[in-house]
């Protein structure tokens, strides 16, 4: 079955993009948030 | 309709570039998955070099070629290549070059990304290798850089915190990729449990490697602030405590332990159903074990630890977390074992490498239920028989898995079959070699030889060279895989879709070699019944 359905591309698109987003907003939380974290712990 | 139409014409060409520029500015998920193999393979046969030469001083008593201080170097670089440059993106190359194929999709989900996590790698370990060349050289502290050893690192300190910071980078930039393809790019009909197993497991990886490689980044930048910026996190004498970053370095590295082994499951339950001629048994009991597994590895690290000391109601925590993990690992076992039950079984390379797997990786199962009773671990610690223990699993367990996926997988990626009789030769060499290279140092291990030293008692000299020709022998045997292989993409026997007549799975609804652009359009109904039995 060819793939000819532009709003289902579109739709699609559009949740890779805003799942991507989400991964590595988490992604960068988990990284930059524990070495913060760490780091301000360890300054107290 | 007509942009569309275009468009899916478009995609029906090639269009691939060519010269430097196909994989300086690679997208595409083949390209990139091939890559990552090369880069693995490279790195496979550095490390594995580096082995060679700790077998080399190890294989009598006394002082024979290395200072204790290149010694050290060369079993903390052997560690740390052979875990991120040889394994993960090994792994991350079967990922690249068969999750789009599995799932339905036409490449993965974010291709540049993919480029990025990628060449960040060559980076890191032409960072981290260097460190060989530079003042004090290369880190000599163990992979595991505990404080306050590691701080003693020389010029090579900051080039080792790097790299890590880079490949953790490489490794998370690399499964979020994963996780978004396999969530989105899933043809329809396509559910999550009609995915393969190899899917299923890389996406349980994918999760881990988001989970845990910010906890080591975290350590490893508190290393480098005390080493540079005057903080004590891990110094007594200002209030910090070295314990600390076992605690941390481990609550990644038992994780870590299974981002290095779970695709492994994936293939294995991928190649035995197929040499078998027979459905996976217990398709759904295999997802959820390895779901547990994951969930588990997260509550066990401090037994990596009891020796440091620690409350006993902890050390019984830690002891009985850890054998819990060998329920759903039994799980796996019995299920592959019970595929096989009145299978058609042919004993092809992949086979022969999966068989491997499930026997040898057993056998790394039952030591690390030795490790962890508290007791008994009192007397393993830092002992031979604790690298006996973690080579079983990660060597025969996370290689032999990936030869498997290579050999299983190689005659779709090049359209030819490869030469199975120098397969056969390359997987009997490599599994006698393996066990006369790690059995006798369980042998060494119980009789207390201590691991990460360059000279021993006379004692054990015995077992000592037993290993050490199995370890020449092993790396030797090696060399066929790269020959196998070239030869294979040179030419050879032509195959067709379906490479192996049990192969289930909608890769093998594909060409072989399949297009450039996987599934430019979504598999139709009927070819995902065919090809999603399980």
């Amino acid at each position: 079955m060819p793939s000819t359905d532009m709003a289902a591309d579109e739709e699609r698109r559009l949740r890779v993009r805003r799942s991507a987003l989400i991964w590595a907003l988490i992604a960068a939380a988990f990284y930059i948030g524990f070495i913060v974290l760490s780091l301000l712990r360890g300054a107290k | 309709m007509a942009e569309v139409l275009t468009h899916a014409e478009h995609d029906d060409h090639d269009h691939k570039p060519h010269g430097w520029r196909r994989w300086v500015y690679a997208t595409n998920h083949k390209d990139i998955g091939t890559m990552y193999l090369i880069f693995a393979c490279t790195m496979f046969f550095i490390g594995g070099g580096a082995a060679m030469l700790i077998r080399l001083e190890l294989f009598q008593p006394g002082l024979q070629f290395f200072d204790p201080q290149f010694f050290n170097s060369l079993t903390t670089m052997h560690a740390l290549i052979m875990i991120f440059g040889a394994v993960m993106p090994g792994w991350t190359g079967l990922a690249n070059w068969m999750i789009p194929m599995q799932v339905g999709a036409p490449d993965m989900a974010l291709p540049r990304l993919n480029n990025l996590s990628f060449w960040i790698l060559p980076f890191a370990f032409t960072l981290l290798i260097g460190s060989f060349f530079v003042p004090g050289g290369a880190p000599a502290g163990g992979w595991t850089m505990y404080p306050p050893l590691i701080l003693q690192t020389g010029a090579a300190f900051p080039m080792l915190i790097f790299s890590i910071h880079l490949m953790g980078a490489s490794s998370i930039l690399g499964a979020i990729n994963v996780i978004v393809t396999i969530m989105n790019m899933r043809a329809p009909g396509i559910t999550l449990l009609r995915m393969p197993l190899f899917v299923w497991t890389w996406l349980i990886t994918a999760y881990l490697l988001i989970a845990v490689m910010p906890v080591l980044a975290g350590a490893v930048t508190m290393l480098l602030t005390d080493h540079f910026f005057g903080t004590t996190f891990f110094t007594a004498a200002g209030g910090g405590d070295p314990v600390m970053f076992q605690h941390i370095f481990w609550f990644f590295g038992h994780p870590e332990v299974y981002i290095l082994i779970l695709p492994a499951f994936g293939i294995v339950s991928e190649v035995i159903p197929t040499f078998s001629r027979k459905p996976l048994f217990g398709y759904e009991a295999m997802v959820y074990a390895t779901a547990s597994i994951a969930f588990l590895s997260f509550i066990v690290w401090a037994h990596h630890m009891f020796t440091v000391g620690m409350p006993l109601a902890a050390q019984l925590f830690f002891m009985l977390s850890t054998m819990l993990i060998a329920v759903p690992t039994g799980v796996k076992v019995f299920n592959w074992t019970t595929t096989m039950w009145k299978g058609s079984l042919s004993f092809e390379p992949p086979m022969l490498f999966a068989l491997a797997f499930l026997f040898l990786f057993t056998i790394g199962g039952f030591s690390g239920l030795m490790l962890a009773i508290v007791p008994a671990d009192y007397q393993y610690q830092d002992t031979y028989f604790v690298v006996a223990h973690f080579h079983y699993v990660l060597v025969p367990g996370a290689i032999f898995g990936m030869m498997a996926g290579v050999y299983y997988w190689l005659p779709k990626w090049t359209g030819n079959m490869y030469d199975l009789k120098l397969a056969k030769w390359h997987f009997w060499l490599s599994t006698i070699f393996v066990n006369v290279l790690f059995f006798p140092q369980h042998f060494l291990g119980l009789a207390g030889m201590p691991r990460r030293i360059p000279d021993y008692a006379v004692q054990f000299t015995d077992w000592n060279m037993v290993s050490s020709i199995g370890g020449f022998g092993f790396g030797l045997s090696q060399l066929l895989f790269p020959y196998i292989i070239w030869k294979c993409v040179r030419g050879g026997e032509r195959v067709g879709n379906r490479a192996w007549e049990g192969a289930h799975g909608l890769e093998w609804e594909l060409p072989s070699p399949p297009p450039y652009h996987s599934w430019t359009t979504p598999p139709s109904d009927a070819v995902i019944a065919r090809g999603a039995e399980h």
